[in-house]
């Protein structure tokens, strides 16, 4: 459940990330600059990007921990 | 810019020392100096050849594991649909220790690669850390365990009963190749010997580890070498990567078989003592 919430949380973080320039992420945003800066339009993808791979990775640890195997061996405990 | 033949020597060295546990990405800044070339890591044009040169050893890299590929690949899905590892489904195991492997070197170069690029990109730092290299590789074969590697059994069956922890060590071992002079295979092959490896079958995990990130890093990058960066280089780029192509190819045939009887020692030889030759040499002004 936890796997899932991180998941979901970290596919809108990657949405910001591939949305909103530099300048309108939120401040507590790696990458985050001021308005006046040289990097204000830039468009931070790879923090999206490595935002969307670590949900996914989170997705994929739930979907095995809620799987067969893992019910098999809560039963058996 | 870059010439018809710079573009042929940058290739073949990229070719060659990437799969090389002897950082290409160290040679690639090293070579240019030592040669007199006005060519500098962290020119545009530079960047964008780069490109070109590491989508090609990708590719090569891809085809020559590809039937090992679409086994893994098969292996990953099949696990997916059943919600489980099941217990001897070597293929399936396999391909999520790569993925485990891959995920942290990724995460770390989206993040630091272009610091990490800028901050270590002289020679004289890539001919340092080169030594070290040497010694990292040195130390690995020193510190490798003792492995029972039978012949009766694949060395992808070998490589399943690694656990997700190493995969992960060895996985985020790559990460040190971002700094110029250290090897991304490198430092995987001795991650995988410290972590219980043979030297064939970390060698095998490297170069599987290796077409995913490689793969993935040339892909994103692709927009600079279609785009102004690329202008006036795309020619020199196509021949630098047929050069690495064909390189990369043999590097890696001859390194598969080259470790199944040998170990890293005299790759960390070469690299102590060309680190040792270049500092000197740029310390005397050469």
């Amino acid at each position: 459940m936890l796997a899932v919430l991180a998941g979901c949380v970290l596919l809108v973080i990657a949405a910001v990330y591939f949305a909103e320039p530099a300048h309108s992420l939120p401040g507590f945003f790696p990458g985050h600059v001021s308005a006046g800066s040289s990097e204000a339009a830039h468009h931070h993808v790879k923090h999206g990007i490595a935002a969307l791979a670590v949900a996914l990775a989170a997705f994929a640890y739930a979907w095995f921990a809620t799987g067969p195997a893992a019910r098999r061996s809560h039963t058996t405990a | 810019m870059i010439s018809y033949f710079q573009a042929a020597i940058l290739g073949i060295v990229q070719g060659i020392a990437e799969p090389f546990p002897v950082s290409s990405l160290g040679h690639g800044v090293i070579l240019p100096r030592a040669f007199g070339w006005n060519i500098h890591q962290n020119d545009d044009f530079f960047l964008a050849f780069l490109v070109a040169t590491h989508l090609a050893t990708a590719l090569v890299l891809l085809g020559f594991f590809w039937e090992d590929w679409k086994r893994i690949v098969a292996g990953v899905v099949r696990s997916l649909r059943e919600r489980e590892i099941r217990e001897g489904d070597a293929d399936a195991r396999l391909g999520w220790l790569l993925i485990i492997g891959t995920i942290p070197v990724g995460l770390i170069g989206l993040l630091l690669e272009k610091p990490l690029r800028s901050v270590f990109a002289s020679p004289a730092s890539a001919a340092a850390f080169l030594i070290a290299n040497g010694l990292m590789l040195l130390g690995a074969e020193r510190l490798r365990r003792r492995v029972v590697a039978t012949d009766a059994v694949g060395s992808d069956e070998r490589l399943s009963h690694m656990s997700w922890r190493n995969a992960g060590f060895v996985g985020t071992a790559q990460a040190i190749g971002l700094i110029p002079g250290f090897s991304r295979s490198g430092a995987t092959m001795s991650a995988g010997l410290v972590a219980g490896l043979s030297n064939e079958d970390a060698a095998r995990f490297a170069f599987l580890l290796a077409t995913p990130i490689i793969g993935a890093a040339a892909l994103l990058k692709v927009p600079d070498l279609l785009g102004p960066a690329g202008n006036g280089v795309r020619g020199p780029a196509l021949v630098g990567a047929i050069c690495a192509a064909i390189t990369t190819y043999f590097s890696v045939k001859f390194l598969l078989r080259f470790f199944e009887t040998n170990r890293l020692t005299p790759f960390g030889i070469y690299c102590v003592t060309a680190g040792v030759l270049l500092t000197l040499a740029f310390a005397a002004g050469l």
